[in-house]
Formats: structure tokens, sequence, C-alpha cells
């Protein structure tokens, strides 16, 4: 990967991915303790969400506990697979003997 | 404009705690509805034997009703569908009532006391030994608050030891959940 991937190229966002990252394989988070993790304002958030999902990284449900509305928010394939692609890019970077890629 | 290696070590080690935390946060996440449930388990086996002091079996019985709610809980809590049987739970269980056979018939009790302070003791070092070596901070300190309580209970409050240990040791594992699920 020469170039980094715009979609999670931006630091609340990776922080999203790597928050989702962290979960079993197929487990989604609430929004209200995702926000908590990543530490943005709730609109913030729910754009950088929109732009991941857009990219085809993260599933999002919509549903009622009750007469409560929930957010829950899932990484898929793609995206575990995008985030470990990223990380491969940082860390070729690092170990690069001439460092500095374009961002 | 270019990545420096800074920037990229920097970015990786942002993933890393980012991670670290959300992992963690999950693990509190997970273990809220398990203290909780207990909680009330405790409150209704200490409190049920003060009320009911001839009927010892409330013991077995409300732990055999914790281990069913403990299953399914964890059995709901698969991310993956449909619920598969949580073996773990079960065969904890197992693992824990036949440590406790041996355990009993090498050092038998002589005061139903002793058995009263033993079981809270050996949650708390499960609790305890979870915060170590998972790194889940909160569930050590309710583990560290529950092995303290017992002590005080078991040593200084003996003629209250019951309702000690059905309050203050079932509240403080509620208490505890709750903490767990703010998180």
């Amino acid at each position: 990967m020469d170039q980094p991937d715009h979609a999670i190229h931006q630091a609340v966002r990776l922080k999203i991915m790597a928050a989702l990252k962290a979960l079993p394989q197929g487990e989604a988070i609430e929004f209200v303790r995702l926000k908590a993790l990543v530490g943005a304002t709730e609109g913030n958030l729910g754009a950088h969400i929109g732009n991941l999902e857009s990219a085809g990284y993260v599933d999002v449900e919509k549903d009622f506990v009750g007469k409560r509305p929930r957010t829950r928010i899932r990484l898929n394939k793609k995206g575990r697979r995008a985030l470990d692609d990223y990380i491969s890019y940082l860390r070729d970077i690092i170990d690069s003997p001439t460092e500095g890629r374009a961002s | 404009m270019p990545l420096t290696s800074n920037e990229a070590a920097d970015a990786l080690r942002d993933l890393s705690e980012t991670e670290r935390r959300s992992a963690r946060a999950y693990g509190y996440h997970n273990a809220a509805p398990h203290l909780i449930l207990w909680g009330l388990i405790w409150i209704g086996e200490y409190g049920g034997y003060y009320l009911f002091p001839h009927y010892p079996l409330i013991f077995p019985i409300l732990s055999f009703v914790g281990v069913l709610g403990s299953f399914v809980i964890g059995t709901r809590m698969q991310p993956t569908k449909p619920a598969r049987f949580s073996w773990r739970y079960f065969t904890t269980f197992i693992a824990f009532v036949a440590f406790m056979s041996a355990l009993f018939a090498i050092m038998p009790p002589t005061r139903g006391e002793q058995i009263g302070a033993f079981f809270p003791l050996v949650v708390a070092l499960a609790y305890t030994l979870m915060g170590i070596w998972l790194g889940l901070v909160r569930i050590g300190i309710v583990g560290i608050a529950i092995g303290l309580l017992t002590l005080v209970g078991h040593f200084y409050l003996q003629q209250y030891y019951l309702l000690w240990f059905a309050f203050v040791g079932g509240g403080a594992l509620i208490l505890g959940g709750l903490w767990l699920r703010r998180i």
C-alpha cells in the first residue's frame, strides 16, 4: 500500500475502527458506548460513522429497546481487512529507511 | 503531506491504546450483569437463611439458580447467532463444585460461619485474579472490596454475619455491577 486508505486515514475514524476491532468478530457496540470510547461529540461521531459506512467498512443497525432508539455499529470483514492493511502501511513507514509517505 | 515515521508510530500507539480500552470496556460490559445477578443471589441466600435458619438448602438451590442465570446471560451475550450452549459457564460450575467438595472433605469446616465466609472469599479471589490477569482493574477492586468486607463481617460482626453478607456483600456485588455498566 503506497497511499493511505483515506476512508480511515483520519484520527477519529481510526479510533472508531480500532475500538470496533477490539470486539469479537461479529459483535456490535452501541453508539453511546462508542462515543465514550472515542471521545467525540455525537454529531462528529455520527458523521464519521456515516463515512465508514459509505466506504463499506462498518454495518450500522438501528432498532428500538422498548421505546428507546438504539444504534449499533459493527466492523465487517472488509473493514477489518482495511484496518489490517492500514496498520501494515504504518509499519512499513516506520520500518522504511527513507521515511515519509504521502498522506 | 508526507507521513513521518514518528507520526506513523504515534498513530499505531493511538490505535493499540484505543483497542485496549475498547477490549477492557467490553469485559466490564459483559461482567456487569453477572455481578448484579450474584448480588441478588447473595441477598436471597444469606437473607433467606437469616429468616429461615432451618432451611439451609436455600444455599444450593439459589446457587443453582445463579448458575442457570449466568449460563443464560453468557449464552445471550455470544455475538454469533443463534445462541449456542455456553460450555464455559457449565464446566466452570462443575470444576467449582468438585473443588469445594474435595476441600471440605480434606478440611471440614467446624462452624457454619466458616462456610458463610469461605464462599465470598473464593469469589473475591476470583475477581481479584481477573483484575490482575485480564487488566480489568475495576473487577479487581470489586474483588478486594468483597474480600475485605467478608473479613470484617467474619471477625468483627459474627452476631450479624448473615445480614452483613446479605446486604453488604450482595450490595457490593450489585453496586460493582452497576459501576461496571457505566463504562
